[in-house]
């Protein structure tokens, strides 16, 4: 915005405020732009990182849409979860990279929030071979779960879809979408350079394409360890 | 829907180089593109089946109990289907590891820096281009060229790389190599015999077997009738640093000698227990590469025999690690395959296996780069070599001390970072090293599927 004080600069700078501008930018512009270079969904979960402090304590953000969001539907859901507490107990011993899990109903989304160490499909293709079954309980109530189930049969596309349906980490710094944006079509990162002040019409189409992100990869109190040095620490065996 | 029946298997449908190594001692691999799909075509149908003279026959499992002077096998990358015009619908049933390639898994391979895709060796930075890793196995090299010739006329041939067996079954750091591999109920190795870790099914390396995890199967790409039986190779040209190696060595011995915690190391007199009887700077040196590796250079376990490398009776594969193990968790053997030893992942004991298959290449020392050409294969990336390269080599996940560490051999090291912690006699006291660079350099590399031979046959018949 120009702090140059003459007519048309003052004018253009409450464009953002006035009423007939949004409404331009919401049915006209963004889906212009969408149309002339939408960006596609970019992958959820963290990312690779060579970072030790980046491969502990990751977090997923798992939103897995209901097949029937009825209250009839989420008690099912609430079924699946409560008959497989004993399961899940034991799963997360003998996975051994879990800091915590949590499940919630929000929505028309069954939620399973988690902390873990190290990578993602390990993680989760650990879990399918110790308590598969609690997975295509879930998936009975999830839509699109039917054919992902017996998820022992289907590893490699439930690793897949659960991809698919974590939350997309957005960058701790911003700049850094045109880089995740650049390698998700192929090309070479940031080369041609991007103009910074495009930054926000990236950020919108990302979020045409991505519409619930986690901002950023969570935060921590303290540098990352893995559940295995914490308990270790702690004495509690590991 | 899912066949998970142990049965049915047959030799002939089987590459021979992956259930068994063969003991032939060279090996040309060549790096092929294919620019006349119909040339290529032809070239496989004729292979699978040995229809004609002047093009190799595909060596199977079957033909172990030959003696062929000349063994070739094929392995074909994702971007090589697509050009040998499979369908849109079969390219999208095979796993995404596959499908992007080794160069865009980089970062969690660990080839990053100096072992980036940018800085890989040609033709290995045109990715995309690689179609085809064709093998040749044999002990003579005249055949090398009369393939190479033959591949010539259906292929773009874009690079070769020749290997070869070190003597004695080394590699360029001195050890010897290739002591431990997975096992099959279904197939008889001499070289297995006697072994006692656990049978590893067929699922473990073939597509449509049973594997480790009893219920889970991996999925076979489409048509699974063609595609059962292959397995998935990472094809690597990994530059082993020679001289750093040796040098680094000899620094840490030379910090050792006067470290005062050494006797615990290595005892007083142990050293004439080493080599040939050693002095005491080298065979601390020997000590270092022994816990770096989890073997003494002459392949004797550590953890049988921590103050010395005389083989004796000790067998070279019949141990598991403890909490109190001598071998370091972060040696290298021990974080890529830790027996049934204590690991983090309760669950994943033994089930990481996967094949390893490899010659050296390069000159023998001085000038000029040499390593490894190695084969490592399994049913799938993400549970085996990738699942190994990102959480046990590169990460240290597996145990809480040696998280956030790298393999000290394998591993990303940057010294100014990297720490690899000596186990000493009696208790959990260590001696830590710091300072390791970067030991194995990757060069190149390649994500290819071993077809089995219905799918050759099935990638020969594509019209189109």
């Amino acid at each position: 915005m120009s702090d140059d004080g003459g007519w048309l600069n003052r004018y253009v700078n409450t464009l953002p405020e006035r009423g007939w501008f949004q409404f331009l930018s919401k049915y006209v512009v963004v889906p212009y732009w969408v149309w002339r270079e939408g960006k596609p969904k970019l992958p959820g979960g963290p990312r690779p990182s060579q970072q030790p402090s980046d491969s502990t304590q990751r977090m997923m953000n798992l939103l897995m849409p209901l097949k029937d969001p009825s209250p009839i539907g989420r008690a099912k859901a609430v079924m699946a979860l409560a008959q497989n507490v004993d399961e899940i107990y034991a799963g997360l011993d003998n996975v051994g990279t879990v800091h915590s899990a949590r499940f919630l109903l929000v929505e028309d989304y069954i939620c399973m929030i988690s902390v873990y160490d190290g990578d993602f499909s390990n993680y989760i293709r650990d879990f399918i071979a110790t308590i598969g079954s609690v997975f295509d309980a879930l998936m009975q109530v999830v839509e699109g779960g039917d054919k992902l189930a017996p998820c022992e049969h289907n590893v490699e596309a439930f690793i897949d879809w659960v991809r698919a349906h974590d939350l997309f980490q957005a960058p701790d710094f911003p700049i850094e979408m045109f880089g995740l944006q650049d390698a998700q079509v192929g090309k070479v990162p940031n080369h041609p350079p991007h103009a910074l002040q495009t930054l926000p019409r990236a950020l919108i189409l990302q979020l045409h394409a991505n519409r619930n992100i986690s901002l950023g990869g969570g935060y921590r109190g303290y540098p990352g360890f893995s559940a295995a040095q914490i308990r270790q620490k702690l004495g509690v065996g590991w | 829907m899912f066949d998970l029946e142990d049965t049915g298997f047959d030799p002939e449908k089987v590459q021979g180089n992956i259930l068994r190594g063969y003991r032939l001692n060279r090996v040309r691999h060549l790096m092929l593109e294919v620019t006349d799909r119909h040339a290529a075509r032809g070239f496989l149908a004729a292979s699978a089946d040995g229809t004609k003279v002047d093009v190799p026959r595909i060596t199977r499992s079957a033909d172990w109990v030959k003696s062929l002077r000349v063994r070739f096998n094929i392995g074909v990358t994702h971007p090589g289907l697509r050009a040998l015009g499979l369908p849109a619908d079969q390219l999208a049933s095979f796993p995404i590891e596959f499908s992007e390639g080794m160069a865009r898994r980089a970062v969690k391979l660990g080839d990053v820096g100096t072992s980036a895709p940018g800085h890989w060796a040609p033709p290995f930075d045109t990715p995309d281009r690689i179609h085809i890793v064709a093998s040749v196995y044999a002990d003579e090299t005249e055949a090398f060229d009369t393939v190479e010739a033959q591949l010539a006329r259906a292929f773009t041939v874009l690079g070769v790389r020749d290997g070869r067996n070190l003597d004695e079954g080394k590699v360029f750091f001195g050890y010897r190599d290739s002591l431990s591999q997975p096992r099959f109920k279904h197939v008889f190795d001499p070289d297995e015999l006697g072994v006692d870790e656990p049978l590893d099914p067929l699922g473990t390396i073939l597509l449509g077997y049973p594997t480790h995890f009893e219920g889970v199967g991996f999925a076979v790409p489409e048509p699974r009738v063609a595609f059962r039986d292959s397995a998935f190779n990472a094809f690597r040209v990994l530059q082993q640093d020679t001289e750093a190696f040796e040098t680094y060595l000899t620094e840490a011995a030379t910090y050792l000698e006067t470290h005062p915690k050494v006797a615990r190391l290595l005892p007083e007199g142990a050293e004439r227990n080493i080599g040939d009887g050693l002095g005491r700077h080298a065979a601390l040196r020997e000590v270092v590469a022994a816990q770096m590796c989890g073997r003494w250079r002459n392949g004797t376990p550590y953890a049988l025999s921590p103050d010395s490398d005389a083989p004796g009776d000790l067998s070279l594969t019949n141990y598991d690690y403890t909490r109190a193990s001598r071998c370091p968790a972060g040696s290298h053997m021990r974080r890529a395959n830790p027996r049934g030893g204590p690991i983090v992942q309760r669950v994943a004991n033994f089930s990481r296996r996967l094949v390893r298959r490899g010659m050296s290449y390069g000159p023998e020392s001085g000038d000029g780069e040499h390593g490894l050409l190695g084969n490592f294969i399994g049913a799938n990336y993400g549970a085996q070599f990738e699942a190994i390269m990102c959480d046990w080599i590169n990460f240290g996940l597996q145990d809480p001390e040696i998280t956030g560490t790298n393999d000290p051999l394998l591993g990303a090291n940057q010294p100014e970072t990297s720490v690899f912690d000596l186990t000493l006699a009696d208790g959990d006291d260590r001696i830590r090293l710091q300072g390791l660079p970067r030991f194995v350099i990757t060069r190149g590399g390649a994500y290819t599927l071993l077809p089995s031979l219905p799918a050759i046959r099935h990638l020969a018949q594509l019209t189109g």
